[in-house]
């Protein structure tokens, strides 16, 4: 899958800027923005809280995006798929599915506790509207990876956006354009999940 | 509509009549500062990230060739094209032959300003083109062909059964006024532009010379489907726009989203760096390529501002406009009576600068130089001194309107003239003069009196009073002091002038009255009248020399800032009246600020004990707040007067409305300014408003007199004086 940076872990992050210490302020923050946010041990409980959301959010058709960083959420998706789900992860049948799927699931690289946002490196098509076209959307994140603030995450940031498509997520799409009431679910996803994992596996990439 | 054929007044009353746009605006101007404050909350210091801000687009304005340069090359590295548009023609017909040359005939738009500003879809629409806005609020104004009222909140001025009736007419179907039920439609309707577009427009909250990348901020998501689907992305984005680095963008985003939608941050903030890939499908064939990417940097009088060594200061402005959202006049009236596509402070500015001096002339009035708006601007724009700016070129250019010219350039700068009719006014006003008010007015006058009473001009001004007064200067004065009264204060309040010279003297001050003072000019000044401002303020700087004293006092606020910062601003270009003026500029000082120091050093100014028998509350005005600075030293003097107890009333720090002459030329919005002031003061119980502003003076006890006479308007002066130990 096209990125901005194969991986950021070994390229972008540094001990000092991401870690752990920003989750409470993150959770925090992502929840005032109308993110639901299921923290899980490893990818075992995440499968079982995504096929939890399967069955309550009604899902029949998923698409799902994935790096070289994870071979364990390839395994992952085959299980869902094996479990009954029509799940897409090709880009073309992503891109062929998209405007009919029922949930997207992506991946996010950070997570910033001043805002409770994730930042997602989406250079390749494919995850851009896994995130957008759905009327929900999963993301899953490393609970490890978390910075202070906007600065500290720009930081980071300039040290590989050489060029593509980036950027925030925060909480789902939202408006108040009629009578300032916020609704949820205008152009994007109404329902935005964190799946949060403490013991996420992590490859370097060559 | 040109500015011409506008009747402002008559748009007001209109605006003023929309229950609907009353109802939400007073609610929102009621929300918004502390939902703004609870976005900060964790932040640190916002002053640091306003300097932070601020400090590096001024940077970036300095360069802007280069860093435009930059930019190009940056865009070009990576496979975007990049054209300059020096106006909107040339960059309607270059984005014409973008969509001829790719066969483009349906297109997205997200998030452009700066397209409304050239009015590109009646362009591409005259065209053949199909263009829909995909954010909600603009695409539901499109549809029922009105302009956006608010930079980030287009349809604020709309009502749910308002916004029903115009997705029933853009769809041919009855849709019930039911929220939700009107953002599924609008996302199902949305959604089918999106899919089938063949070209997607936005703007750009930012440009990164560094790497070529345009960021976007959006809540809608609008802007991530209009850069993702469509296999073309044409980005329009001022110079204003630009930046240097990729970490400068993280200055924008800690300010933008709290001050524009009291938000952390925005659901959706998104970055592109060059052509992206676009899946399709070509025949049967599904294929990856990338999107074409073209650039359009819009020049139309930015380059020109950005040499300007005042107006450069719009490039602060990252477009949040909050300076809206606290504008005590365009949380009455709302957008439209703007005229122009930006409206507001900085709207009035960049109408000015984008479009011309004269659409900037007829709706400049509407700024009332409270500087609300330059307390909150993210860029620490100081919004009221380019609009006094842009007033004085208007006027340089065309010259004050007659009524105007007559009274400022024949009466006020001649102090005799003006004393004179001052003087035959006080009489003349008998046969309307009800104890201290005018109550009435004959004919055309009425809507100055309506709901509040004018003050009567005194029959003694403090001028002939002096004499008397000055017999009790002390023997042997610590300091002399001149007292400059501002006309208010020598022909309305002459009564609170001698409080002033009580108090002083009390001080063991020798006060004196230079005869020869006129006004202070700011009435001129306000109406841009540059010339005539510098002869009356020569007039001024040569009768306070010759007054030989240590210190000049004014009582009033908008005097004691026009003598103490606008003069030395008048002379910046000429060395011997800019020393001159600086000199005197170094002695003026502000009553209350004053002797609240005095005070704190003689160690009078703990706070009272004993019995109290006043509540009392204290009003800012803006000019002392905001100008000067001065508003803990108000309270301190009061708090420490027996008698009073004080109580703080809500919004005290508002404009009461009166806003110099604005308070009688636009009445209609001045009044329910008013209103709202006299409400507030009235919920706090108190039986006193204390104030430092003859102006505001004027307007609350005019207000009060009919509204609540119980209530008092006491000069802390005067509060003070009646109190001095004997």
């Amino acid at each position: 899958m096209k990125k901005v940076c194969k991986d950021w872990v070994t390229n972008a992050f540094d001990d000092n800027l991401v870690n752990s210490s920003y989750w409470q302020e993150f959770e925090e923050n992502a929840r005032a923005a109308s993110a639901e946010i299921i923290h899980a041990k490893d990818l075992q409980a995440a499968q079982t809280a995504i096929s939890d959301l399967i069955t309550t959010l009604n899902v029949n058709k998923i698409i799902a995006t994935n790096d070289e960083t994870s071979p364990e959420l390839t395994a992952l998706y085959k299980n869902i798929e094996l479990m009954g789900s029509e799940i897409y992860t090709n880009k073309f049948d992503i891109a062929e599915h998209a405007p009919t799927a029922d949930l997207g699931i992506s991946m996010a690289e950070f997570g910033i506790g001043e805002t409770g946002s994730v930042c997602v490196d989406n250079y390749s098509y494919e995850a851009r509207v896994v995130g957008m076209l759905p009327p929900s959307h999963i993301i899953i994140l490393n609970a490890n990876h978390t910075v202070k603030n906007i600065t500290t995450a720009f930081q980071i940031i300039s040290r590989v956006f050489k060029r593509g498509y980036m950027g925030f997520i925060t909480g789902p799409s939202r408006t108040a354009d009629i009578e300032r009431v916020l609704s949820l679910g205008v152009h994007g996803p109404s329902r935005f999940f964190i799946i949060a994992i403490d013991e996420m596996p992590t490859r370097r990439v060559h | 509509m040109s500015a011409q054929n506008r009747n402002l007044h008559k748009e007001i009353k209109e605006k003023l009549n929309n229950n609907v746009m009353q109802t939400a605006l007073s609610r929102f101007a009621d929300q918004y500062p502390k939902a703004r404050l609870k976005a900060y909350a964790n932040v640190d210091n916002i002053e640091d990230l306003r300097d932070s801000l601020r400090d590096m687009k001024r940077k970036t304005v300095d360069n802007i060739e280069q860093i435009a340069n930059e930019f190009e090359t940056s865009i070009k590295e990576r496979g975007g094209q990049l054209y300059r548009a020096k106006d909107g023609d040339d960059l309607k017909q270059h984005l014409l032959q973008i969509c001829l040359e790719n066969n483009v005939h349906r297109i997205v738009k997200s998030k452009s300003m700066a397209t409304e500003e050239i009015h590109l879809n009646k362009y591409l629409e005259q065209h053949d083109l199909h263009v829909r806005e995909t954010d909600l609020g603009e695409w539901m104004l499109s549809v029922a062909g009105q302009k956006p009222s608010h930079m980030v909140m287009p349809a604020i001025h709309l009502d749910r059964n308002q916004c029903a009736e115009f997705f029933s007419e853009a769809l041919d179907e009855n849709i019930p006024s039911d929220i939700p039920f009107m953002i599924q439609t609008a996302r199902r309707v949305l959604r089918e532009e999106f899919l089938h577009a063949d070209m997607g427009i936005t703007g750009a909250n930012f440009g990164i010379a560094e790497n070529g990348a345009i960021g976007l901020v959006t809540n809608e998501g609008n802007a991530r489907i209009v850069t993702t689907l469509p296999h073309i992305h044409v980005v329009i984005v001022g110079y204003e726009k630009l930046i240097p680095k990729i970490k400068d963008a993280a200055k924008i985003l800690r300010l933008l989203p709290r001050n524009g939608t009291c938000q952390r941050m925005t659901s959706y903030m998104t970055m592109v760096d060059g052509p992206t890939p676009v899946i399709y499908k070509k025949g049967d064939q599904w294929v990856e390529e990338d999107r074409k990417l073209y650039v359009i940097l819009l020049d139309n009088g930015r380059l020109k501002a950005a040499h300007d060594p005042k107006l450069k200061e719009i490039y602060q402005c990252v477009r949040c406009a909050s300076c809206l959202n606290v504008c005590p006049i365009w949380t009455l009236v709302g957008g439209h009576v703007y005229g122009n596509i930006y409206s507001g402070g900085i709207g009035a500015i960049l109408t000015g600068l984008l479009s011309s001096l004269e659409d900037f002339s007829k709706f400049s009035d509407l700024c009332i130089g409270c500087r609300k708006c330059e307390s909150i601007c993210p860029g620490k724009i100081p919004i009221p001194d380019l609009i006094d700016e842009l007033r004085s070129r208007a006027v340089q250019e065309k010259g004050l309107n007659l009524p105007e010219k007559a009274v400022f350039q024949n009466v006020l700068s001649n102090r005799k003239v003006f004393h004179t009719l001052l003087r035959i006014a006080s009489v003349a006003q008998k046969p309307v003069q009800s104890g201290k008010f005018i109550r009435h007015l004959p004919l055309f006058f009425a809507g100055m009196t309506k709901g509040r009473s004018l003050p009567a001009l005194a029959a003694e001004p403090f001028r002939d009073r002096t004499s008397r007064l000055f017999k009790k200067n002390p023997e042997k004065p610590t300091m002399r002091a001149a007292f400059f009264s501002g006309c208010n204060l020598d022909f309305v309040f002459p009564d609170t002038s001698e409080s002033v010279v009580k108090v002083l003297q009390n001080l063991g001050i020798e006060v004196v009255f230079p005869e020869g003072q006129n006004c202070c000019g700011k009435p001129v000044l306000g109406m841009g009248d540059r010339d005539t401002g510098c002869k009356i303020a020569k007039k001024n700087i040569e009768v306070f020399e010759a007054a030989n004293v240590d210190i000049i006092i004014s009582a009033c606020p908008t005097c004691a800032e026009t003598l103490h910062k606008t003069y030395v601003e008048l002379f910046q270009n000429d060395s011997e009246w800019l020393a001159r003026a600086q000199a005197m500029a170094a002695k003026v000082h502000e009553f209350t600020s004053f002797v609240a120091d005095k005070y704190k050093k003689a160690g009078r100014l703990s706070p009272a004990k004993g019995k109290t028998t006043h509540m009392i509350t204290y009003h800012d005005s803006c000019h002392m707040k905001r100008g000067l600075g001065i508003f803990t030293q108000p309270r301190a003097l009061i708090k420490s007067t027996a008698g009073y107890e004080f109580t703080e009333m809500k919004n005290c720090d508002k404009c009461c409305g009166m806003a110099g002459a604005f308070g009688i030329k636009y009445s209609e919005i001045s009044l329910p300014l008013l209103d709202e002031k006299i409400s507030n003061i009235k919920d706090t119980g108190a039986d006193t408003v204390a104030v430092a502003c003859p102006a505001c003076m004027m307007q609350l006890r005019g207000g009060l007199d009919q509204q609540a006479p119980n209530i008092q308007v006491k000069h802390i002066a005067d509060i003070l004086a009646e109190n001095l130990p004997v």
